[in-house]
């Protein structure tokens, strides 16, 4: 029994399914290894299977070779898996929107689909859980259509915005003026913040400046609509140099971070003075619906830049 | 070589083993001898490639293979079977006809 030489089968073993197969091609592989270590070194001995295992190669190249180079799933239908995947990430978003906005309601497509109701913090960190589970569905469809002996003809659903197609957003200039718009607005925001720590004011007759919200909504505020402004001001100033799609991902992923925690502050107690009831709630309405359309947007965008880094690492 | 050579290379010699082993495998033979004539012979092959081809041709029933125990170590002899000589005679076939048209084109080409 040598040690070394039943390590590198058994890391081989890991690489290959079906159990009679993989007893065959690893008597195969012992049978030569042990073979050319007593032809080549005059004995078997742990050095000279060294020897002959380093030479064989490593052991997942070593596998490989006997898989026939069968894909997981066909290269012809990876653009399928990117498209699919959008698509129902799509229809999932649009369920989880609809669980926010109409509270104590779930969706169940039972066995895709199984959206809780639940509160606006919370879906944000359910969308990427779910934007994998579907990956992980198209993944499954996939592999079977690969490895089933149908020849399936798989439907090619037109996007209205057609990722292959999508140009670069911007031109320089553009981004140019955008980058000085941005810095603007982001250093006049910290300079308010810096003087009256909220951004968020209004000017009375007399001249003076009163906040809107409590001390502490106002800091909450005003903290996460700089946080966004200054993310905008800094992705712009990158697109400059870079055409990364990690930044538009990085940015957005960032951005619904920030939305979320819109929804930490309580809107019923953030306004300064003694608001009205129906103020209060015509507020928080209104709050909750413009913070999940920009979510709405961001999270496109989100899933756009993701596409595109997987595509980008298929072309690769 | 360079790597794009050496591309090519790998591609060209997946079809020349092919035919080599089939032809080799008019007499049983078990696979590091395989490796032993073939580099006598001046050419190089790598072992990890040979034998998943040779998986490869049996399970198609181009070659057959025993495992042989009579000598204390096991080793797996292979020998073509009637189906691997009829492709083994395709092949020749396109080999030779690629063969003639490569020399067709050059000399074509020496004449103008």
């Amino acid at each position: 029994m040598f040690e070394k030489l039943e390590a590198y089968l058994e890391e081989i073993s890991h690489f290959i399914s079906g159990p009679e197969e993989r007893k065959e091609i690893l008597s195969e592989i012992r049978s030569h290894i042990l073979e050319k270590a007593e032809q080549e070194f005059g004995a078997v001995t742990d050095v000279s299977l060294d020897q002959v295992i380093t030479a064989y190669g490593p052991a997942r190249r070593v596998a490989e070779k006997y898989l026939d180079g069968r894909p997981i799933i066909a290269p012809a239908l990876k653009r399928f898996l990117f498209r699919y995947t959008a698509l129902l990430f799509a229809f999932h978003f649009a369920l989880t929107v609809a669980a926010v906005v109409f509270v104590k309601k779930s969706f169940i497509f039972f066995p895709i689909l199984y959206v809780p109701s639940m509160g606006p913090f919370e879906a944000l960190f359910y969308l990427p859980t779910a934007f994998l589970f579907d990956f992980g569905v198209v993944t499954l469809v996939l592999y079977l259509i690969t490895h089933g002996k149908k020849e399936v003809k798989l439907p090619w659903p037109k996007l209205s915005v057609d990722l292959d197609e999508a140009k670069p957003s911007g031109r320089t200039i553009g981004r140019i003026i955008g980058l000085v718009v941005m810095t603007t607005l982001t250093g006049a925001a910290l300079y308010l913040y810096a003087r009256f720590g909220t951004i968020f004011l209004i000017k009375l007759g007399s001249g003076e400046y009163r906040p809107i919200f409590t001390p502490d909504a106002g800091q909450w505020y005003s903290l996460i609509l700089i946080g966004l402004w200054a993310l905008g001001t800094i992705s712009l100033a990158l697109k400059l140099v870079t055409s990364s799609p990690w930044i538009d991902a990085v940015k957005a992923g960032l951005s619904l971070v920030l939305l979320g925690l819109v929804f930490r502050q309580p809107a019923d107690t953030a306004l300064a003075g003694r608001p009205s009831d129906n103020f209060v709630f015509w507020l928080q309405l209104n709050l909750t619906i413009i913070v999940l359309i920009i979510c709405i947007l961001v999270a496109v965008d989100f899933v756009k830049a993701l596409v595109r880094i997987g595509r980008r690492q298929l072309a690769k | 070589m360079d790597p794009e050579t050496s591309h090519f290379e790998t591609e060209m010699n997946r079809g020349f083993l092919h035919i080599l082993v089939l032809t080799m495998l008019e007499k049983d033979m078990y696979g590091y001898s395989m490796v032993r004539t073939i580099r006598d012979l001046g050419y190089e092959v790598e072992e990890n490639t040979l034998y998943p081809l040779l998986r490869r041709l049996e399970k198609n029933g181009w070659v057959k293979s025993k495992w042989d125990v009579s000598e204390g170590r096991p080793r797996k002899f292979y020998g073509i079977t009637d189906a691997g000589r009829s492709l083994r005679a395709e092949l020749l076939g396109i080999w030779k006809k690629q063969d003639e048209i490569l020399k067709y084109i050059m000399e074509e080409k020496s004449h103008v």
